[in-house]
């Protein structure tokens, strides 16, 4: 008997030693962030030029695992230097506790970032081409887009899949010159009678390409309207052999109100030129084509369908001396559908991450 | 009641410990085959080649110590496998390379993932880039070594942090 004791208790001390030596977690603090200065030049028509300069974001992440499964993830930013008299903004943009399971369950609640497109959740200027972020993703998809709810999301045999329940749209913020944008709660006390749904699934197991889209639905509330919304997009990326290359595509649709529909498309053709010269420092020439129409279809149909409908074309650089710091040049032309008003832009930028 | 605790026991020598290490012997397994035998040993680094590969790499190692698997058939050493961690944004990301006995890399898995963003980093196909690579390799990602959208600190992360176990592989192999 006494043997047998001494068995379990040696098995229980091996079966210790054994977790321990395989825990390779510990509780601690981290930081990182993001920023990006810009100078913007635009010209809009017959109007004189307008230069500004403006140190548009600045982003500090902090994250705490209290242990391998539960952990926070915070993100604070301050938009334009300053705040003051609604200019200017200080938003806590995530915060949310995750709990990770396994690579085929985790969830996250809090403020979060739906995942819709390609760049609301993958932000950080090295990632992505042009000074400011593609236009598509400030008038069709409106990043950052952030907000109160709760995620679920799997990683399986190359699916990467996540279900959101997100704070709902205020509707009577929508409007034809910027979609749903004006009509994000930014997390300030949502109406919590109703939520928007969203579904969004990816593939990711050919070398270099990610590929995938969201279906999203909302029946948004404001104080006068009431409009079930449907977002829904596609979006590819590929990024391998020194090429990168993007495509995104969406659609919104409203069922009343004066907007009925949002549409827009772009994409990307970037290439590392350094590759053929073996120099360290990435440098990136890249074209861009956008498509847009915040107000593709109204209910009064007319002149409004064709005055927010834009086409744009952007080359730039990007150049890289490390994966975490990018400087940015670009310039392009926008022509406006109704009249063929013709606007150029002209950015410089800086940005980084850590 | 002894029945049930003897239960526990065993529960908690299974259960607990159970996805690292059975993880590990499960990837060795499926690059080396099943009639293998393996050993294994914490590895201390030595100071100065722990800071002159990190300085090498840019990426400081999780620990002062990695853990060496010593693969063998029935009558030779064929091979070496080192686990070690490197951190994604926040969590450590655990991972394993598999080597012939030259130092050449034959295989490399992720073994834990625990970061809400960047699981592509565990997919097959972009591990295999890392197949046929030494220390003479660049084992550069955008350069002999492609990215993951949505993945890119793990990307880099993990990208380095193989690089340091080669190094260290072939500084062993050279004593």
């Amino acid at each position: 008997m006494k043997n047998f004791y001494l068995f379990l208790i040696s098995l229980f001390l091996i079966s210790n030693s054994i977790a321990q030596d395989f825990d390779f977690n510990e509780s601690k603090v981290s930081i990182g962030g993001y920023g990006e200065i810009h100078y913007n030049s635009e010209k809009i028509g017959n109007q004189p030029t307008k230069s500004s300069l403006d140190f548009h974001r600045f982003v500090l992440f902090l994250g705490y695992n209290w242990s391998e499964k539960w952990s926070l993830k915070s993100e604070i930013e301050l938009e334009h230097n300053f705040v003051r008299n609604g200019q200017g903004e200080l938003e806590l943009e995530q915060a949310y506790i995750n709990y990770h399971h396994a690579d085929w369950f985790g969830f996250n609640v809090g403020v979060i970032l739906p995942s819709i497109g390609l760049i609301n959740e993958f932000h950080e200027p090295p990632l992505f081409f042009g000074t400011e972020r593609p236009v598509y993703h400030n008038l069709i998809i409106p990043t950052t887009w952030f907000g109160n709810g709760a995620s679920v999301y799997s990683f399986i045999g190359g699916f990467d899949i996540k279900l959101t329940l997100f704070e709902t749209l205020n509707s009577d913020k929508f409007s034809f010159s910027q979609g749903i944008r004006p009509g994000r709660m930014k997390g300030y006390f949502p109406d919590a009678s109703r939520f928007l749904y969203s579904a969004r699934l990816d593939y990711l197991n050919i070398p270099g390409l990610k590929i995938g889209g969201s279906l999203s639905f909302n029946n948004a509330k404001g104080d006068s309207t009431n409009t079930d919304v449907i977002i829904s997009e596609f979006h590819a990326k590929y990024v391998a052999n020194d090429i990168t290359a993007v495509f995104e595509f969406g659609n919104i649709s409203y069922n009343s109100g004066i907007l009925r529909q949002s549409l827009g498309f772009y994409f990307d053709l970037g290439y590392n030129v350094s590759s053929l010269f073996d120099w360290e420092t990435k440098i990136q020439p890249f074209l861009r084509y956008s498509d847009i129409n915040t107000a593709s279809k109204t209910s009064s149909g007319g002149l409004n369908e064709k005055l927010y409908h834009f086409k744009e074309i952007m080359f730039g650089i990007s150049i890289k001396p490390i994966e975490q710091i990018v400087f940015k040049l670009d310039f392009s032309e926008r022509t406006r559908e109704s009249d063929k008003r013709k606007s150029k832009f002209f950015n410089l930028g800086a940005g980084y991450m850590f | 009641m002894l029945t049930v605790t003897f239960f526990i026991l065993v529960l908690n020598l299974i259960v607990l410990p159970q996805s690292i290490k059975e993880n590990v012997d499960r990837a060795i397994e499926n690059c080396f085959g099943k009639s293998i035998r393996i050993e294994f040993d914490k590895l201390k680094i030595e100071n100065e080649l722990k800071k002159s590969i990190e300085k090498e790499v840019g990426q400081k190692f999780f620990s002062e110590e990695v853990y060496l698997y010593r693969i063998q058939n029935e009558s030779d050493l064929i091979g070496y496998g080192l686990l070690d961690n490197v951190y994604g944004k926040s969590l450590p990301i655990t991972f394993l390379v598999l080597y012939d006995y030259r130092g050449t890399i034959l295989c490399s898995e992720i073994i834990k993932y625990r970061e809400p963003y960047g699981g592509a980093v565990k997919n097959k196909e972009w591990n295999n880039q890392f197949k046929g690579k030494n220390v003479n390799s660049d084992l550069l990602v955008g350069k002999d070594i492609n990215g993951i959208s949505g993945a890119t600190i793990s990307v880099y992360s993990v990208t380095k942090g193989i690089k340091k176990l080669t190094l260290l592989l072939d500084k062993i192999l050279d004593r």
